[in-house]
C-alpha cells in the first residue's frame, strides 16, 4: 500500500521551527491578544483555585509571549501546575522560556525535574548541554535518562559526543536511555546526509551490550546509512538466529532504497530455510518497482511447499501477463491446496494483455484447461460471452457447468435472457441446478433491476409450472417494484403452486414497499392460509422497521382491523410492546374491546404506559389512575 | 491462585528493562510463518512457537470488543491485561481465562511492567485517548508490535513523532481503524484511489460533531487508593487535575486538541480519526490538506495541495449509517457508511462486482490484518504513516476551528505558515515524567 510518509527529518524540523518562532514571537501576536495575556497573567498572580490557573497556561500557551515567562516558572516547582506551565513554556517562543527552564533544573529534583528536562530536549535548546552534561551524572537514575533522551534530542556535536562517552560507562535503565539519546543523534546525521557519521554511531550501538530494541534500532539505520553497501550488512541480518533481528531484516527490505537489493534478496530466497523464504519472499514482492520476477515466480513453480504458496500468492502483486502460463500449469496441480492459490492469483493477476490472452487460449483448450481458463473468465469478468456460449453445448459437463457459472459473472441485461433460456428450457437437465444459480447470480448484480425484474417477469408465462416458481424466487433476490407486483399478482394467480410460494416470498419481502400488498392480500388471496400469511408479513414489517411511531400505529390499526384470529391480534399488541408510543397506547386501549384479546390488550396497555412514563411521557391523561 | 502481579506505590520504579530485553537477544529463532491461511494461523492448531503473544493495556468498552476479536484468532495467545482500576484488571482477566479454560492471565497495574515482559510479542492499547500516543511508543522502544485505538494522537506532534518512531524502531502499528479493512469502504476508497470516479474534487468526511471533549479541571474528590484505581497512572502525560470519578470514563477525558473555549476541538478526532481517515485513503494517502478554513454553514473546508476539498460536515447527510464519506469526482461519485451500503453516482462503477454489505463491523479483518503484519511485517492498513496523515488533517482542522480563521500548512515543514498562534498549537508538553 502506497502511504506518504512525513519524511525521516520531520520531528527535526518541527522542534527547530519552535525556535524559529522567537524572532516572530511578541511582534506576531496581535495586540488583543497581548490584552488577553494581561488579563491571564492576574490570574496567575492572584490566589485564583489551581484550575483556574491551569486553564490560564493553556491560553497562554497560545497567546503568552516573554512577559509570561516569569509568571509561568514560578509553577514549575508546584506538583500540581507544573505539567500546566511547561504546556505554555514549551511552546512560547525566545531564550526567555529556555532561560526559565535551565534555571528550574537548578532548584528541582525528582519528577518536576525530569519534566522540567524533558522540556529542555523538547525545545532542543543546545545552550542547555552542559547543564544536561551534568544531570547525566544525577543520582536519580530517572533524570539522568531524561537528560540523554533530552541530549539526543538536541543532536548537535556536543551533545552527541556526550553520549557517546555517556555510553561507555552507564549502566542500568539509563544505558538504555543514553543508547536511545544516541540513536538520535544518528537518525539527525542520517537525515542531514551526514551518513558516515550516522553508520559509526549505529555500529557502535550495534556492538554495545544493549536491549535487543537498541540493537535492532541501530542495524536498522546501519543498514540505510550505508546505502548501497548496506546490502551486505541486510543479508547478514536475514540470516541472524534472533528472531527479531530477522524480522527487522523483513521489514528493512521493504524499505531498502534502489533497485540493486532486489538481486540480492533473490539470492538469499534461495539460500533460506522454507520457513525464512516464505517470507522473503512477501517483502521481495511489497518492492513492485524492482522485483525481480523470475526468482519469485521460480518459487512458485518449483521447492518447498510453504514457499510455493507464498510466491504464488506473492504474485497477485507483482506477476503480470509472463506468469500466466506457468500459474494456469500450477492451477491443474495435483496438490489441491497449491492449484486453489493459484487460482486465487490467477483471478486477481495484474498486468495489460492478460484478459485478452485468457479469451484467445478457449478456443484451442483441452481438457482440464477450457474449464479453468471459462472460470477465469468469470472470475476477472472478462466479456467472452461468444466463447461461453459456445461452451455451452460441451459434451463434458464441468465445462458447461463453468461456462453457466462464468455467463452469471459477466452476462450483461441484453443477454440475461441467454440465461433465462437455460433455466426455462435447459437442453441438459443436468444442467439446470446451475443454470439457476447462474442466472440469480446474473440477475442480482444487475444495475437495472427493474428491467431486470421485466425480463424475468416475462419469462414466467412460458415457464414449465416447475420453473415458474424459480424465477418468483429469483424475482424475490432482484427486489423492487416489478418484482414485488410480479409476486402480487402470482399470489392471486389460479395456480396453487405460484400462490404459495409467491405469498411465502412475500410474506419474507424486506422492505415496507410490501406492506400494502401484504394488506391487501391478508382479505384477497385465494386461500385463508395465504391470508394469514400475508397478514403475519405485515405485522412482520410493523415489527421490524424504523418508521415514525405513528406510521407503526396506523399499520397495527389496518392490521387488527382485517385479522380474524386471535394469534394475530395479539402479535400486534407484541409489536405496540415492542415499540412504546403514545399512539400505540391508544391502540391498545382501543383493543381491549376486542373481547377475545381484552386482557392482552389491558396488559399491553400497561406495558406500554410503563415504558413511556419512564421515558418521562404523561400517560396519565390516557390511562388515568393507573 | 490469583496471577495478580501489581506493583505496591512504594516499590522503586520497574524492574530492570534492560536485563529482561538483553535476554531475549540469544533466543533462537521461532520459525517464521507464511501468508496462506494455514500457516497464518486460520486453519486448524497452531504450534506455539508460531502464536503471536499479545498483552492487553487499558481494555475497557471499546478495548473489550477488540479482545472480542483477538481471543477467537488460533494463533494468538492473549496472556496479560494491564488496567489502572483494580475492577477492570479482574473483569478482563476473567474473560480472557474463560477463553481459554485456565487462570493463566496476568495482571498489572502499570503497563511498563507488561512490557518488561519478554515473552509478549504485540500489545493491544484501548486507553483512553490520553494515552494511546505515549503507550504506543514506550510500547514500541520496548520492541512491541501494537494495535492501537483511535484517536491515537493529541497534538500534529504526537502525530509526526509517532509515525517516526514506528519507522525507528521497525515495529509493526495497526490504529483502531477498522474501515479500512471493510470491503465496501475500501472498494469505495478503491475508486476514488484509481481514478474510476475521475479526477477527485471533493472528499466528504462526517466528524459527528466539532465541539470540545476538553474535559478541564473538576472539583477534588477523595483519591481512592493506588491499587483500586491508580489516578497518577490514568493521568498519565495528562496535566495534573485532582481525582473525580466522572473523569474515569475515558469518554470524559481529554480528546484529540484538548483546547480551551467554546469551539474547543477534539470532536474532530473522535470520528474524524475514522472518516477523515478514509477520505485520505480516497486520495491515496498522500500529505494532509495545506489549507483549512474556518468553519461555516456546519461545514470546514480544506485544500489539498492539488485542489481536492476535503469537507468536515458536522451534521445531516446521507442515510448511510454512522461514518459516511462521500468522494467526488468529476465524473462520477461514491458513498458508503457504517450501514454496509454504498451508493453510486452510476452502477457502471461496480463493474459487475458485487460488494459484501457487512456493516461497519466486524472489526475483525483488521484484527487479522495486524496479526498478519506482525509475522510478515508488512504495513498493515491502519499504519502509523496514514494514521499520522490522517490525524493531522484533523488537528489542523481544530486548530482553525479554534482560532476561527484560515490556517496554511506546509508539508514539508510541518509548520503553519506564519501562523505563530497555530504553530503552537501543534503539540503540548507531557506531564511529568512522561517523554514520547
Amino acid at each position: 500500500m502506497h502511504t506518504t510518509r512525513p519524511c525521516l527529518r520531520t520531528f527535526t524540523l518541527f522542534i527547530a521551527s519552535i525556535a524559529t518562532l522567537a524572532i516572530l514571537s511578541v511582534a506576531a501576536v496581535p495586540i488583543s491578544a497581548a490584552e488577553t495575556e494581561a488579563e491571564l497573567l492576574a490570574v496567575l498572580r492572584s490566589d485564583a483555585p489551581g484550575g483556574e490557573k491551569a486553564i490560564v497556561c493553556k491560553k497562554l500557551a497560545i497567546h503568552g509571549s516573554n512577559s509570561a515567562v516569569p509568571e509561568l516558572a514560578k509553577l514549575l516547582s508546584d506538583p500540581k501546575l507544573s505539567s500546566w506551565a511547561r504546556i505554555a513554556l514549551e511552546v512560547i517562543p525566545g531564550d526567555d522560556a529556555d532561560e526559565a527552564l535551565r534555571l528550574a533544573t537548578q532548584t528541582l529534583d525528582g519528577r518536576l525535574l525530569v519534566g522540567t528536562i524533558n522540556s529542555i530536549g523538547v525545545r532542543q535548546d543546545a545552550g542547555a548541554v552542559e547543564i544536561l552534561a551534568a544531570r547525566l551524572q544525577d543520582n536519580d537514575p530517572d533524570v539522568a535518562s531524561a537528560a540523554a533522551v533530552a541530549l539526543g534530542r538536541i543532536g548537535n556535536d556536543a551533545a552527541t559526543q556526550l553520549l557517546q562517552q555517556a555510553l561507555q560507562i552507564a549502566s542500568g535503565d539509563v544505558r538504555n536511555a543514553v543508547a536511545e539519546g544516541y540513536l538520535l543523534c544518528a537518525e539527525r546525521l542520517h537525515g542531514d546526509d551526514k551518513s558516515g557519521a550516522a553508520t559509526e554511531i549505529y555500529d557502535e550501538i550495534r556492538e554495545a551490550e544493549l536491549p535487543m530494541q537498541r540493537i535492532v534500532e541501530a542495524t536498522r539505520g546501519a543498514i540505510l546509512s550505508r546505502n548501497e553497501d548496506g546490502i551486505a550488512l541486510l543479508m547478514e541480518t536475514f540470516r541472524s538466529d534472533d528472531k527479531k533481528l530477522f524480522q527487522l531484516a523483513l521489514g528493512t527490505a521493504r524499505e531498502f532504497p534502489g533497485g540493486e537489493v532486489d538481486q540480492a534478496l533473490a539470492e538469499e530466497l534461495t539460500r533460506a530455510t522454507p520457513q525464512r523464504a516464505a517470507l522473503i519472499v512477501q517483502a521481495m514482492a511489497d518492492r513492485t518497482d524492482t522485483v525481480v520476477l523470475d526468482a519469485v515466480l521460480q518459487a512458485a513453480q518449483t521447492g518447498d511447499k510453504q514457499v510455493r504458496g507464498s510466491a504464488i500468492d506473492a504474485l497477485k502483486r507483482v506477476g503480470d501477463i509472463s506468469v500466466l502460463s506457468p500459474l494456469l500449469t500450477i492451477a491443474l496441480d495435483q496438490d489441491a491446496e497449491l492449484a486453489q492459490a493459484a487460482k486465487d492469483t490467477l483471478a486477481e493477476l495484474p498486468g495489460e494483455g492478460v484478459d485478452a490472452k485468457i479469451v484467445a487460449m478457449l478456443p484451442d483448450a483441452r481438457g482440464d484447461s477450457y474449464p479453468l481458463l471459462i472460470d477465469l473468465v468469470g472470475s476477472r469478468r472478462i466479456d467472452a460471452v461468444p466463447d461461453l456460449v459456445r461452451a455451452l453445448d460441451h459434451s463434458d459437463p464441468a465445462v458447461r457447468g463453468a461456462a453457466l457459472i462464468a455467463l452469471g459473472e459477466t452476462v450483461s441485461l441484453e443477454k440475461l435472457s441467454l440465461l433465462i433460456e437455460q433455466v426455462v428450457a435447459p437442453k441438459r437437465a443436468e444442467d439446470a441446478a446451475i443454470a439457476r444459480q447462474a442466472l440469480k447470480s446474473a440477475s442480482v448484480r444487475m444495475p437495472d433491476r427493474e428491467a431486470c425484474a421485466a425480463e424475468l417477469a416475462s419469462a414466467i408465462g412460458r415457464a414449465p409450472a416447475t420453473t415458474k416458481t424459480v424465477l418468483l424466487e429469483i424475482l424475490s433476490d432482484v427486489g423492487g417494484t416489478t418484482a414485488l407486483q410480479t409476486l402480487a399478482t402470482s399470489a392471486k394467480s389460479s395456480d396453487p403452486e405460484l400462490q404459495d410460494t409467491a405469498s411465502r416470498l412475500l410474506g419474507k419481502w424486506n422492505n415496507l414497499d410490501a406492506a400494502p400488498v401484504l394488506l391487501d392480500l391478508s382479505t384477497t388471496a385465494p386461500a385463508e392460509k395465504y391470508q394469514v400469511r400475508a397478514l403475519r408479513g405485515y405485522i412482520g414489517l410493523a415489527r421490524k422497521f424504523s418508521m415514525p411511531e405513528r406510521n407503526r400505529a396506523e399499520m397495527c390499526k389496518q392490521a387488527l382491523e382485517v385479522a380474524s384470529r386471535t394469534d394475530e391480534q395479539k402479535l400486534v399488541l407484541e409489536v405496540l410492546k415492542l415499540h412504546p408510543s403514545v399512539a400505540g397506547l391508544k391502540l391498545a386501549i382501543v383493543a381491549q374491546a376486542i373481547p377475545a384479546i381484552k386482557a392482552d390488550a389491558t396488559a399491553a396497555a400497561a406495558d406500554i404506559a410503563q415504558q413511556l412514563r419512564k421515558k418521562g411521557v404523561d400517560v396519565s391523561r390516557l390511562m388515568p389512575g393507573a | 491462585m490469583s496471577n495478580e502481579q501489581v506493583k505496591s506505590p512504594t516499590q522503586t520504579p520497574r524492574r530492570g528493562f534492560l536485563k529482561t530485553a538483553a535476554a531475549t537477544a540469544g533466543a533462537a529463532i521461532a520459525a517464521p510463518t507464511i501468508i496462506p491461511s494455514s500457516a497464518l494461523g486460520l486453519d486448524g492448531a497452531v504450534a506455539p512457537s508460531e502464536r503471536v503473544v499479545v498483552g492487553g493495556i487499558g481494555i475497557g468498552r471499546r478495548g473489550g470488543y477488540d479482545l472480542s476479536c483477538f481471543l477467537p484468532q488460533k494463533d494468538v495467545q492473549f496472556v496479560a491485561v494491564c488496567d489502572v482500576k483494580q475492577k477492570r484488571r479482574g473483569e478482563v482477566k476473567k474473560i480472557v481465562d474463560d477463553h481459554y479454560g485456565n487462570q493463566k492471565c496476568a495482571t498489572y497495574r502499570d503497563f511498563r511492567d507488561l512490557l518488561d515482559r519478554s515473552d509478549i510479542d504485540a500489545v493491544l492499547i484501548a486507553t483512553g485517548p490520553n494515552w494511546h500516543s505515549t503507550a504506543a511508543m514506550t510500547a514500541a522502544k520496548a520492541g512491541k508490535d501494537m494495535y492501537c485505538e483511535k484517536p491515537v494522537t493529541k497534538n500534529i506532534a504526537q502525530s509526526l513523532i509517532l509515525a517516526e518512531t514506528m519507522r525507528r524502531t521497525g515495529r509493526v502499528f495497526q490504529a483502531g481503524t477498522q474501515r479500512r479493512n471493510l470491503p465496501h469502504f475500501a472498494f469505495a476508497c478503491e475508486l476514488a484511489r484509481t481514478g474510476k470516479l475521475g479526477k477527485l474534487t471533493k472528499v466528504y468526511a462526517h466528524p459527528m460533531g466539532m465541539k470540545a471533549l476538553m474535559s478541564g479541571w473538576l472539583g477534588p474528590e477523595p483519591e481512592p487508593d493506588p491499587e483500586v484505581v491508580d489516578w497518577d497512572m490514568y493521568l498519565g502525560p495528562a496535566a495534573w487535575r485532582p481525582f473525580n470519578k466522572k473523569l474515569l470514563d475515558g469518554f470524559n477525558f481529554e480528546k484529540g486538541g484538548g483546547f480551551v473555549g467554546a469551539f474547543s476541538g477534539g470532536g474532530v478526532l473522535e470520528w474524524g480519526s475514522h472518516c477523515v481517515d478514509l477520505c485520505q485513503w480516497a486520495v491515496d494517502d498522500c500529505p494532509p490538506p495545506v489549507q483549512y478554513d474556518p468553519p461555516k454553514d456546519g461545514e470546514l473546508v480544506a485544500r489539498y495541495e492539488n485542489g481536492t476539498e476535503l469537507i468536515f460536515r458536522e451534521k445531516g447527510w446521507i442515510p448511510l449509517g454512522s461514518c459516511p464519506v462521500r468522494f467526488e469526482g468529476e465524473t462520477g461519485w461514491v458513498e458508503a457508511g457504517d450501514s454496509g451500503k454504498m451508493v453510486l453516482s452510476s452502477p457502471e462503477l461496480l463493474a459487475g462486482r458485487e460488494v459484501a454489505e457487512i456493516g461497519g463491523y466486524p472489526a475483525t479483518f483488521h484484527v487479522r490484518d495486524f496479526l498478519d503484519c506482525v509475522k510478515t511485517r508488512r504495513q498493515p492498513k491502519g499504519n502509523a504513516d496514514a494514521a499520522c496523515n490522517a490525524h493531522i488533517a484533523c488537528h489542523a482542522a481544530n486548530i482553525a476551528l479554534y482560532l476561527d480563521r484560515q490556517v496554511n500548512y506546509d508539508n514539508s515543514t510541518h509548520e503553519f505558515i506564519n501562523d505563530e498562534q497555530a504553530n503552537r498549537m501543534r503539540s503540548e508538553a507531557l506531564r511529568e515524567p512522561w517523554r514520547l
